[in-house]
């Protein structure tokens, strides 16, 4: 973890006791710890619960975390050992292999919930995912495909001018206008 | 704002990270919810079927409630408890201190005049290990071992050791 990596800057900061930076970690990781989750929590109503656990747990132990390795993977390796615990307290089996960090963020955890959820989150998560999915496509290309490679193929700002051959501040406002057009959409959908 | 959101778009990126927007983070509710919904595009483009949930406020909540660092009161190992001198436990546990004690020594001098009072037991000769145990008399082990059998060893290694000896003393004699 270097020190221009937003987790390394808010662990410091939580780490000299600013509290507060710690909601910024939650935000940032509370979707995915809870896709992880799907793999072993089957009971959707538990998923809110287990995701809290795992960050109190985090909480708890990040005076001790020195940075060794990302702040994901020990993330990653806390809420496996978490939904381990859980499913031991629920007198059931954990399953048979671990899916690693990697493959945990493409994990398809929904179709696990989706027996036991309500239809109204179901339209609602549909919806969501829709309206992300159709702003991109209706994007200008040069947006497009600023914010793909960064998001899915996880490229830094200058990896990208290099191949769409454009200063850096290009990419950084094409970047920021995909997202803030994706926002204005999905803004008002999750205030109501 | 809209210049607000773009150091917070790119922040998210790792890119220029400076103390001043992250303390605006970090302070301003509205930037984190933006945060949030920034944070929640890249997780459905990363997988279409992400979980949404925000629990944050939960957590911080839970995390208020627990005890921080610094009101947890450090150990010291070297501070002694202090012990009340009016506690009828202690006083008991003292008075008896005192008698295991002078029972200890008075077991320690019996123990003593036993051993010395004991017949010497002959050594084996075997001078790696004393197997004679403490205070004194040592029984056979095993079933098939006899009185007479270690006699007859003893013997045997008194001739053998005579023989040693004869034949050392012809050596010298067919040196001189």
């Amino acid at each position: 973890m270097n020190e221009r990596d937003l987790d390394f800057q808010l662990i410091q900061r939580i780490q000299n006791g600013e509290q507060q930076a710690f909601t910024l970690l939650v935000r940032k990781y509370q979707n995915r710890v809870a896709n992880i989750l799907t793999r072993y929590v089957r009971n959707s109503g538990d998923i809110a619960d287990v995701t809290q656990e795992v960050f109190i747990k985090v909480h708890k132990s990040l005076p001790s975390f020195r940075g060794d390795s990302a702040f994901y993977t020990w993330l990653y390796r806390i809420t496996v050992n978490t939904a381990k615990n859980y499913l031991t307290s629920q007198s059931r089996r954990p399953p048979a292999s671990d899916i690693d960090a990697v493959e945990a963020d493409s994990y398809d955890g929904s179709e696990a919930l989706k027996e036991a959820d309500s239809p109204e989150s179901i339209l609602r998560s549909e919806e969501i995912k829709q309206v992300i999915m159709n702003t991109i496509d209706q994007l200008p290309a040069e947006l497009k495909a600023a914010i793909t490679l960064r998001e899915l193929e996880g490229m830094s700002y200058d990896e990208i001018a290099k191949i769409e051959d454009c200063p850096i501040g290009t990419v950084r406002s094409r970047i920021f206008r995909a997202r803030d057009a994706i926002d204005k959409q999905l803004a008002p959908l999750l205030e109501e | 704002m809209k210049e607000t959101n773009e150091q917070l778009s790119s922040l998210i990126d790792n890119e220029n990270i400076d103390s001043k927007s992250l303390d605006a983070l970090i302070n301003d509710k509205q930037q984190q919810a933006v945060f949030s919904r920034y944070q929640l595009m890249g997780d459905v483009m990363r997988n279409e079927n992400a979980i949404n949930i925000d629990i944050s406020e939960q957590v911080m909540a839970e995390i208020a409630k627990q005890p921080t660092l610094e009101t947890v009161t450090p150990i010291i190992a070297n501070e002694p408890t202090p012990i009340k001198a009016d506690n009828n436990v202690i006083a008991f546990v003292k008075r008896f201190g005192q008698y295991a004690i002078a029972a200890s020594v008075a077991g320690v001098v019996v123990m003593t005049s036993f051993m010395t009072s004991q017949p010497v037991v002959e050594n084996s000769g075997i001078e790696v290990l004393n197997t004679v145990p403490f205070g004194g008399g040592a029984s056979p082990v095993s079933l098939q071992a006899s009185q007479k059998l270690s006699k007859q060893a003893l013997q045997d290694r008194h001739e053998r050791l005579e023989a040693l000896l004869k034949d050392h003393q012809l050596q010298l004699q067919v040196q001189q």
